[in-house]
């Protein structure tokens, strides 16, 4: 079980750069005071994750992290710079022994997790060649014979949100107007 | 390039690698002098003037003596700027520039990788400089630079959608989404490239990339009657130069992919014509296409924000989504 031997090649190098981008974006992001501080370390957890994908041949998940996540960011920088305040710095009340019980609850966590990856065997799936070579051809097929009804319900789903969104916005938009054009009709009248 | 790109990774050849690398930033900033150059030029005489004569014979080494006076001058930073984010953003936005310039083939043997999700990893690389600029813009604590950068970041959202859903048509036609795939899908006679076949794709393809570029007629995000210069009001000399050198790199990225998606890439007009080397061709769409965006430029006026949104959601989106449907009943009908 504690068989901690650690194969030192360009692929677990690769890994240990990644993970650290990972970690410390993740870290900073909950440490910065400023809200754009925290989405740009955000982008860099997002950029190492990408990172991890293409270490592990899946190149269309990787691309597809980072057209979806990138620009996810640039709209959550312009949320964040319209929707909070700039001038003041968010100050918590300081909770005491709040450091030793997440200490601890990390602790546990990473214990748990640690054995139980430990105890786990992986099943290594017959080699069929490389995996880069068509990779988004077998995710296409797979979506589109396998796994249709969840694939067509997903869309649904989306377009439903999609339609939502607009009808939510129409209304608020309908009733903005009104709240605007009621004084100039007071006065007239 | 192709035998070198199979062979393992050593420390030799990933120093190769490098080399490579380096000569292709040397090319690439080459063409960037030389088309801003051209740029003067072309709109010069398109509006009656000469354009730059003094700096060397025709005025040749006039960019090269702006790049000098741009690297020479004083390195500013505004004092309430956010220091850390306003040295960052034109690097983050310039490296996307130039990495994506990687999966672009230019001829059978001449590319720099061949990826098998190629034009995904572009779009994907391309969206990742908006947070370069909308940082630029929020960094330089300038209400105009933040203005500049928060259209900009709405006109590249916007915009992308229609540029990646007009190529599904040319990734459909080709069955791959591997620039090179989809370069050898192409024929030797100009009815066998994508232009034709994708009109509709192409027209919506090419005002999508305009405006993914902030060049007129859809340069809002840098309205010099409006904003003064947009997100980069606040930089002077080599940041300044960065932020300019990145959207050069685009244009060349540009026009670089809509000559491998829409014109063939290496191949020739006509088959008769299969003699001169491909790379010849390549250049010579490649620069057809930088004309066209220096014409554009010279003849249009810019359009204004409300139009901006709505052409775009309204007009190219649906255009886009019908060249999908058009396609594939095509290939449905006429293919199988």
């Amino acid at each position: 079980m504690f068989d901690l031997s650690f194969v030192w090649n360009g692929h677990s190098i690769l890994f240990l750069i990644l993970a650290v981008c990972i970690i410390s974006g993740a870290v900073f992001m909950l440490n910065f005071s400023k809200i754009i501080h925290m989405v740009v370390s955000l982008a860099f957890t997002f950029i190492g994750l990408a990172g991890v994908y293409v270490l592990l041949e899946a190149e269309f998940v990787a691309t597809v992290q980072i057209l979806v996540y990138a620009g996810a960011i640039s709209i959550l920088m312009i949320f964040g710079i319209m929707m909070t305040k700039h001038d003041q710095l968010e100050e918590e009340p300081r909770i005491q022994w709040k450091g030793v019980f997440a200490a601890v609850g990390c602790l546990a966590l990473f214990v748990a997790i640690f054995f139980a990856i430990r105890s786990t065997s992986f099943p290594t799936a017959p080699a069929t060649g490389p995996l880069a070579e068509d990779n988004t051809l077998e995710l296409g097929k797979q979506i589109f014979t396998a796994h249709v009804i969840p694939f067509e319900l997903l869309s649904v789903l989306l377009t439903v949100a999609f339609i939502g969104a607009i009808v939510v916005a129409k209304h608020e938009d309908a009733e903005e107007s009104e709240v605007v054009s009621s004084p100039s009709q007071k006065e007239a009248e | 390039m192709t035998e070198l790109l199979q062979q393992a990774l050593t420390w030799q050849n990933g120093l190769i690698f490098l080399g490579w690398a380096i000569v292709f930033l040397f090319i690439v900033l080459g063409f960037v002098t030389y088309a801003i150059y051209f740029e003067r030029k072309v709109i010069g005489w398109m509006q009656f003037r000469h354009g730059p004569t003094r700096v060397g014979p025709l005025g040749l080494l006039q960019s090269v003596a702006d790049v000098l006076k741009l690297l020479i001058k004083e390195d500013t930073i505004p004092q309430k700027a956010d220091r850390t984010l306003f040295i960052l953003a034109p690097i983050i936005t310039f490296v996307p520039a130039f990495a994506v310039l990687a999966v672009i083939p230019y001829t059978p043997s001449l590319y720099f990788a061949d990826l098998n999700v190629g034009l995904l990893y572009y779009a994907a690389l391309s969206s990742l400089s908006t947070i370069g600029i909308i940082l630029g813009g929020w960094a330089s604590n300038n209400k105009y630079s933040l203005m500049g950068g928060m259209r900009s970041a709405a006109q590249m959202i916007s915009y992308e959608i229609p540029l990646v859903i007009s190529v599904v048509g040319v990734v459909m036609l080709s069955g791959g989404l591997s620039l090179n795939t989809i370069v050898e899908g192409q024929g030797n006679n100009f009815w066998e490239w994508n232009l034709l076949p994708q009109m509709i794709g192409f027209v919506v393809f090419m005002i999508a990339a305009v405006s993914e570029l902030n060049r007129t007629p859809f340069d809002l995000p840098e309205a010099e009657s409006e904003l003064v210069a947009g997100y980069h009001v606040e930089y002077s000399g080599f940041r300044f130069a960065f932020f300019m050198l990145a959207e050069y790199v685009y244009v060349f990225a540009i026009a670089s992919l809509t000559t491998v998606l829409f014109l063939g890439g290496w191949h020739p007009p006509l088959a008769i014509l299969d003699f001169i080397p491909g790379l010849l061709w390549f250049m010579l769409k490649f620069v057809f296409v930088v004309f066209f965006l220096f014409w554009l430029r010279a003849t249009m006026p810019r359009i204004r924000v409300d139009q901006l949104m709505s052409f775009g959601w309204k007009v190219l989106l649906p255009l886009a989504l019908i060249n999908i449907f058009v396609t594939a009943a095509y290939i449905e009908l006429f293919l199988k």
